[in-house]
């Protein structure tokens, strides 16, 4: 708190704008009224607007209508710099004030007329308050900017309708011929811009890009920023499909004349996905030559990129050392940051050392944002080196006692959690240094995580009673967020740690008389569960805690709380949290920094399933949305005339199939479109809800519903499927449709029932407790010969994607040397029942598996064990 | 500022600049009339229907004019009002060979001087009986008995026919708002 306020008074001194006043602001914006305009002041007052608005501001649409309306008065002044101040502010208050097309006409006037200062600027305000109905009453003047021989308006309309084309795609394409003619331009800058635009205008169609990417490469384009256009663009050809003309030509941007479009050249080439070290070479020794550049920026440039690709292409860039080894004292500390985790990347065990002290010696100096840099590379050398992980923690926790922001403190602790989750013999000393880091931390968000982390991982070390010291000194001294977290990790020894038990109780006892709410609770239920002594409730609601989707159970509570029922409420009623689709595949290397992962969407693509699918009539009353499968099945080949994708949803007792279907042919309208599938393996077909029509390129959505066998044990079948419609003929420029139809039909590919469609996948952070909690009563075994893997590894992933069970305990990662591995799974079977499965597998010419099945609900696990085999 | 007009506003000869509302259904000929009102060098390209407003300048002998002139399409009449608080005149525009909508004319007026920033205000008000060349177009009598004019009581107004094309007319009419503009000023100054 102090810290904030300093910071906050010396914001005061120096921003003339500090503490402005949003209603102040808006009342003093009347002046704008009144004649004669006093240049100077209004100029000032949408400076202070403008100020408000970029601060983030909420202005409503009256006030900032009244306020708008305002201003356009002052398009009676000729001052210039008033008008472009206007402009300004036109365009930011464009989506905020109702009715701004009212300076159309003024705008269009600026456009056209003889102040050129004025031209560019209306052009991009009198675009941004454009909408696509408006926009046919301009379109000739901007056909005219774009070919106008003054390079900012042209450049001003070029960039302008490259924002009009996310609005209104088919009319900015009509001025295809304009931008073909801007990039003749002798400009630099328009020649860019009107290559970008003909780009965007023809993205879609990969032989016209292709011709156009041929066409300019062979006469030579002047401006350097239209090369490096051309360049990316030659790339994402080149990505799709690996044409050889387009290397070629990126090849020979390495030889051209100007930096930017060699630079941009190798970093294409180093950066593309599959290249060889020969076609590497030229790219890599450019980057070398840069290396040793005068030009701090292509020093820069150059070591960056090197930087990123040191884990790609080590052989690449360990050529690059002795460069590099130059740079390390480079005055510029961005540079010497970059070039030291450079090396430390593709470096040596035994050179480790060496760098780490070199660049010990100048941390202090760099920014966070290079310090994030080096976190990550001592992130990727923990996995290279392994037994390097002592030097690395002790590096790390020094780095973690200095100053430093948020994201510099969140990748550190992301990294130490990573290495400790990665290297067991790392955990101690981890967990040992992020005790420590609690004691003084003023950011929640970390508190809050390590807490987590303490309670899961610290109840099975070898003495776990040291820490709870730690985790009790929370409870006394942070606020509240961080008392109930810490309380929670405190629970959980309780839960799994015998022997600490009593102190455990005598201390939650404490908690009680807590100030807060929340922290009071979570103390009191812990400490009702705990005293119950029983192994199969700490495992559920201590050890593993709810796998519910929270949106969902507020959906289910409030739904509850509208009907009176006797009833009590069935958690099981409740979706449960889909697992978050990156869980599995996140690399290590980038897994810290970037505020991507911190705040979770707060509804999940499920739950918006769910609310989809209520809202249709046929498909109420199915119960609770159990499942719907993660990526669309497609059902027809890419590019034929109708492209149909699947997504399935369980619930209890049924299926639906959702048929998401485009239809690519302009000259037809289809109406009435339904999938016909046929009744199989007892899977009864009840009814379709047609898509009512589905016009050219814009999706349409049809559904089957089907009910699912009485023979709980029965869940797997194939279903033919069928696209049923009725065709009209239409004019492809109006849409207009014949009145005649006629029925047709369209074959689709098969559709399949996994297993893994009847199971959600959950994470059981403390397996073991469930194994118990579940118990052996509905235990199956079986030992399989699985002949056809090669390898441990490639066993596990085919068990997990086949069963679709989550994968517990990090046992999906399989250590390279040894021949036997146990795979642990979990899930929750159709229906709300717990399963879990153990798998021993062991390697010898040939992979076998002894498989464990536990489950609440006999069938579920007889289907699981049958699942395999 | 140039040296002579800093020079004449020393010497108090400045002309005082005002404002003006030019109202009027679409196609009646506004935008037209104002530009035939600007100097002939000062007028920019060809007239097409306006889009929200434009905003020009003209002098008489004895003011500086600053016209808004409005689009006058449907949509986009009811933003009009916007404008009405700051004016000291208002001219309006009739296409009078657009019998047709005559009364369409008649309900804006209506609407306009019941706008409370125009009722409580004592300004003048022109009406330009426009396109006075097309054949079988209203005399400006007739026009102002369609529009009920003689109902108008407490604002002076006025109504001549004109032709925009030819600038016949305009300048009868902008010497009647310029004399009482001038009237109006004076009298609140004293
Ligand atoms: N999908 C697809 N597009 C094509 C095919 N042939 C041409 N096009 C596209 O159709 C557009 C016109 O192609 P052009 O070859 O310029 O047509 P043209 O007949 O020479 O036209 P003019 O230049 O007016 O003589 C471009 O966008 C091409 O990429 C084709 O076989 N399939
Ligand atoms: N014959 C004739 N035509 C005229 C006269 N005045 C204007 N016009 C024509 O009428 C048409 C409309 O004129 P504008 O000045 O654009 O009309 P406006 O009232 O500004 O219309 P909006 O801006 O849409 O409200 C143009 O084609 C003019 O040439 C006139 O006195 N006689
Ligand atoms: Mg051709
Ligand atoms: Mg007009």
């Amino acid at each position: 708190m102090m810290k904030r306020d300093k910071k906050e008074e010396e914001e005061g001194g120096a921003n003339p704008f500090y503490n402005l006043e949003k209603s102040s602001v808006l009342q003093e914006a009347r002046t704008f009224n009144e004649t004669p305009i006093n240049t100077r002041k209004c100029c000032h007052i949408l400076t202070k607007i403008l100020y408000l608005i970029n601060q983030g501001e909420h202005i409503g649409t009256m006030e900032a209508t009244e306020t708008f309306f305002a201003m356009t008065k002052l398009f009676q002044s000729k001052d210039l710099t008033l008008r472009r101040m206007v402009y300004l502010c036109i365009k930011e208050m464009a989506y905020i004030a109702e009715d701004v097309i009212i300076v159309t006409s003024c705008l269009t006037k600026d456009m056209t007329g003889r102040e050129d200062q004025f031209r560019a600027p209306a052009i991009r305000a009198l675009c941004r308050i454009t909408d696509t109905t408006m926009l046919q009453s301009i379109e000739r003047y901007m056909k005219q900017a774009i070919v106008d021989k003054v390079h900012s308006v042209s450049s001003a309309a070029l960039t302008s309708s490259l924002h009009l084309a996310k609005t209104s795609p088919d009319v900015v394409k009509r001025w295809v011929n304009e931008a073909q003619e801007a990039v003749n331009s002798d400009n630099i800058m328009v020649q860019h811009h009107a290559l970008g635009l003909l780009y965007h205008i023809r993205k879609n169609d990969k032989l016209a890009v292709t011709k156009l990417v041929n066409k300019y490469t062979r006469h030579s384009l002047k401006s350097p920023y239209a090369y490096c256009l051309l360049i990316r663009i030659a790339c994402k050809l080149l990505e799709e499909d690996n044409a050889g003309p387009m290397f070629e030509f990126i090849e020979s941007c390495l030889r051209h004349k100007s930096e930017m479009v060699i630079y941009e050249a190798a970093h294409a080439i180093v950066n593309m996905k599959n290249t060889t070290a020969k076609e590497l070479a030229p790219a890599v020794s450019v980057l070398q030559l840069f290396c040793s550049s005068p030009k701090p920026t292509l020093r820069f440039a150059a070591v960056r990129t090197l930087n990123k690709v040191a884990m790609k292409h080590p052989a690449a860039v360990t050529a690059c050392n002795l460069d590099l080894e130059n740079l390390i004292t480079d005055v510029n500390r961005s540079i010497a940051t970059l070039a030291i985790t450079t090396l430390l990347k593709t470096g040596s065990e035994s050179s480790v050392d060496r760098l780490m002290k070199q660049i010990s010696s100048f941390m202090s100096e760099i920014s966070d944002e290079f310090k994030i840099v080096v976190v990550q590379a001592i992130r990727s050398l923990c996995l290279k080196f392994p037994r390097k992980h002592s030097i690395m923690m002790t590096f790390l926790s020094s780095m973690l006692r200095d100053e430093g922001g948020f994201e510099y403190k969140r990748a550190i602790v992301d990294t130490i959690i990573g290495i400790l989750e990665e290297n067991s013999e790392a955990k101690e000393a981890g967990l040992a240094h992020l005790c420590e880091f609690i004691e003084d931390c003023e950011h929640t968000v970390l508190a809050t995580r390590i807490l987590h982390l303490l309670g899961k991982e610290g109840p099975r070390t070898p003495q776990p009673a040291k820490y709870i010291r730690f985790i009790y000194n929370r409870v006394i001294l942070e606020d509240a967020p961080v008392r109930a977290a810490a309380v929670s990790a405190l629970a959980k020894f309780g839960a799994h740690c015998d022997e600490l038990l009593p102190s455990i109780m005598v201390l939650l006892q404490r908690v009680q008389l807590d100030m807060d709410d929340e922290v009071r609770d979570r103390a009191t239920f812990y400490l009702n569960i705990l005293a119950q002594h029983q192994k199969a409730l700490n495992s559920a609601f201590i050890l593993n805690s709810l796998q519910v989707s929270i949106v969902g159970l507020e959906r289910a509570l409030h739904h509850y709380t509208m009907e009176p029922t006797e009833t009590p409420f069935d958690l099981k009623s409740v979706p449960l949290a889909t697992q978050p689709l990156q869980e599995l595949s996140k690399p290590i290397m980038e897994a810290s920094s970037g505020p991507k992962s911190t705040e979770k969407a707060a509804a999940s693509r499920q739950d918006v399933y769910a609310e989809q699918l209520a809202s249709v009539p046929e498909l109420a009353n199915l119960g609770p949305l159990f499942k719907s499968s993660s990526l669309p099945v497609e059902l027809t080949e890419s590019e034929t005339e109708y492209m149909v994708r699947c997504i399935k949803h369980t619930f209890p007792h049924h299926l639906v199939f959702q048929f998401d279907c485009t239809n690519t042919l302009n000259d037809q309208v289809l109406e009435n479109v339904t999938v016909q599938m046929e009744n199989t393996d007892d899977f009864e077909v009840i009814r379709s809800v047609p898509a009512a029509s589905l016009v050219y390129e814009k999706p349409g959505t049809t559904y089957t519903l089907v009910r699912l066998p009485e023979d709980p044990t029965q869940v797997t079948t194939t279903f033919t499927c069928t696209l049923k419609f009725i065709v009209k003929d239409c004019d492809p420029n109006t849409g207009e449709a014949d009145e005649e139809g006629y029925e047709d039909e369209y074959v689709l590919e098969d559709l399949e029932v996994t297993v893994s469609d009847h199971v959600q996948k959950v994470v059981k952070p403390n397996f073991a407790a469930s194994w118990e909690e579940v118990g052996a009563s509905n235990e199956l075994e079986d030992t399989y010969a699985l002949a056809s893997m090669k390898s441990i590894d490639e066993a596990v992933k085919s068990i997990i994607q086949f069963m679709g069970l989550q994968a517990c305990e990090r046992s999906d990662k399989v250590p390279d040397d040894k021949s036997s591995h146990t795979l642990y799974l979990a899930g929750v079977f159709r229906g709300g029942h717990d399963v879990l499965v153990r798998a021993k597998l062991a390697f010898s010419e040939g992979v076998t598996m002894q498989i464990t099945v536990r489950s609440t609900d006999a069938y579920a696990s007889e289907v699981l064990a049958s699942a395999v085999g | 500022m140039g040296f002579l007009s800093a020079f004449a506003s020393w010497l108090g000869m400045k002309k005082k600049d005002v404002n003006v509302v030019v109202l009027g259904l679409d196609n009646s000929g506004k935008t037209t009339i104002i530009t035939k009102l600007k100097p002939a060098e000062a007028r920019t390209q060809d007239i097409v229907p306006t889009v929200g407003f434009n905003v020009e300048k003209f002098q008489t002998k004895a003011l500086a004019f600053t016209a808004f002139d409005m689009s006058g399409q449907g949509r986009y009449r009811n933003l009009w009002e916007h404008y009405y608080r700051e004016c000291h005149g208002v001219i309006f525009v009739i296409d009078s060979s657009d019998k047709l909508r005559m009364m369409v004319a008649k309900d804006e007026l209506t609407l306009m001087l019941e706008n409370a920033d125009i009722k409580m205000k004592r300004i003048p008000i022109l009406f330009f009986a426009n396109k006075m060349d097309v054949r079988d177009s209203l005399s400006s009598v007739k026009c102002s008995n369609m529009l009920e004019l003689e109902k108008i009581r407490d604002k002076p107004w006025h109504i001549c026919n004109s032709n925009a094309l030819t600038g016949e007319g305009l300048e009868e009419g902008i010497n009647w708002l310029t004399d009482q503009v001038k009237d109006i000023l004076t009298q609140k100054k004293k």
